[in-house]
């Protein structure tokens, strides 16, 4: 007798939608509840959700019921979507200061943008406000200044080599800080 | 980083699971199943059917050839009966009434019992040319969509052909039980087709039984060769129930067995939910599908 994960992801295989109905009604509180931990409660987070759970839909196979639980399954996609969001809301933002630099007098956003923008950009600043000094500044030069590692280097006066290694290091514990939300969402 | 508290189960926005359930259906249509199989043409499916009982037989040593099979038949006399089927097939493709009218069963006796005293070597030449010959009128006619007549039935030829898949591979199936193989499936194309025929063909199926109430059942056949239906049953003409009264869960191999009478529901993992007499009416209508 299949467990009920098992059960439930060859259900999604075999088109049933009444099983994606299933899965939401019992998952859609917890996913959505670690979108929000990284994303924070705007419509990024509904985002978030909605391609979870397309994801599992067109691709039930993706899932290993002997690897783990449905539950965890979820939110590790929720993660990765989030943190995928954060990623693209950081390069969105970086290119935007350069964009008013270059052109001033730009239209501003409408309401919808300024609201997804603020809760994103929010949880993203308070995460690299919270980073080392050293690797805050060279987050803020390569995301928010738009240079390059070699760029970065010469304006924080380390070499080339240490500039990276302290980007990859401000990368990896924001996505460790990511994380941890999520896993301690419910 | 402070995080936003994470909301309890029930304080999801208002909206979010019909629009999450809406562009989950636009992204992939409900019923069919993942991963997609290639699909093959009825008459492939009866070859490779007939390729797969080859093969079975030709591992057969003597004394298998000899095993009580089904009813009265042992292995020699079931290959004579799949021998006899391909002669009324072949009778019907040429238009001769007589098989249309004629049994399954009694209509093939007459081939099933002649393999007595002779060799399996001559019983599985006869049965394999014969098969061939079926591929090739097949082959040679203009389409496969007319109506034919067999055996109290009247289905279009491409229907026929995978029903003629279902029954070699059925019959297979009794010949490796009772040499003591293993079970064979069908590949996930074939058994697509299969289930497919199976599930077309059950509202009648129930309506042959007397389900007599109108009800909408959620079939779910899972692995290769499934997919979900809305099979709507019961007395013609009357409006169906929506939604589903009950819902099927069982994989589709197991469902197939089920169709020919291989398998009772008792001894198949199946999930049932809902209208209880609906879910079984249904599946003893299933059972009734199988020619034998």
């Amino acid at each position: 007798m299949r467990g009920t994960d098992a059960l439930l992801t060859a259900r999604l295989a075999a088109g049933d939608d009444h099983a994606l109905a299933e899965v939401f009604d019992r998952f859609g509180a917890v996913v959505y509840g670690a979108a929000v931990g990284v994303v924070g409660d705007g419509s990024a987070a509904q985002d978030v959700v909605q391609d979870v759970f397309v994801e599992l839909w067109r691709h039930p196979d993706r899932y290993d019921p002997d690897a783990g639980s449905l539950r965890t399954y979820l939110l590790v996609l929720a993660r990765n979507r989030a943190v995928d969001t954060v990623r693209s809301e950081l390069r969105r933002i970086a290119r935007q200061q350069r964009h008013f630099r270059l052109t001033p007098g730009e239209p501003p956003r409408s309401p919808g943008e300024e609201v997804l923008t603020a809760d994103v950009a929010s949880t993203v600043r308070e995460a690299i406000r919270r980073l080392p000094d050293a690797q805050r500044r060279v987050i803020e030069l390569a995301y928010f200044e738009g240079m390059t590692c070699r760029e970065v280097a010469l304006a924080a006066g380390i070499p080339e080599g240490t500039a990276k290694s302290r980007l990859r290091l401000a990368l990896a514990k924001l996505e460790t800080v990511l994380d941890r939300q999520l896993l301690e969402s419910p | 980083m402070t995080a936003a508290p994470a909301p309890a189960g029930g304080e999801l926005p208002a909206g979010l699971r019909a629009r999450v359930l809406e562009a989950s259906r636009r992204a992939r249509a409900a019923g069919r199943s993942v991963p997609e199989v290639s699909e093959i043409a009825p008459v492939e499916a009866f070859r490779r059917a007939a390729d797969a009982l080859y093969g079975t037989l030709r591992a057969l040593s003597g004394e298998d050839w000899r095993r009580p099979a089904i009813r009265d038949l042992d292995v020699q006399g079931l290959v004579g009966h799949l021998t006899g089927v391909e002669h009324d097939l072949q009778r019907a493709l040429a238009g001769d009434p007589a098989v249309g009218r004629a049994g399954h069963v009694e209509s093939t006796q007459g081939a099933a019992v002649r393999q007595a005293g002779r060799s399996p070597a001559e019983t599985l030449g006869e049965w394999h040319d014969a098969a061939a010959d079926t591929l090739t009128q097949v082959a040679e006619r203009d389409g496969t969509s007319a109506i034919i007549a067999l055996h109290g039935l009247e289905l279009p030829l491409n229907a026929w052909l995978v029903a003629r898949a279902f029954e070699l591979w059925t019959h297979e199936n009794d010949i490796r039980l009772a040499s003591g193989l293993q079970a064979a499936v069908p590949d996930a194309a074939t058994l697509t087709l299969m289930t497919r025929l199976a599930v077309g063909l059950l509202p009648h199926a129930v309506a042959g039984t007397g389900l007599g109430r109108a009800a909408r059942v959620h079939l779910v056949l899972t692995g290769p060769g499934g997919g979900t239906w809305d099979v709507e049953v019961g007395d013609g003409g009357a409006i169906v129930p929506d939604p589903a009264r009950a819902s099927i869960v069982t994989d589709a191999a197991g469902f197939c067995r089920l169709v020919a009478n291989r398998a009772s529901p008792a001894g198949m993992e199946l999930h049932i939910t809902g209208d209880q007499p609906a879910a079984a009416g249904v599946l003893a209508a299933a059972a009734s599908l199988a020619l034998d």
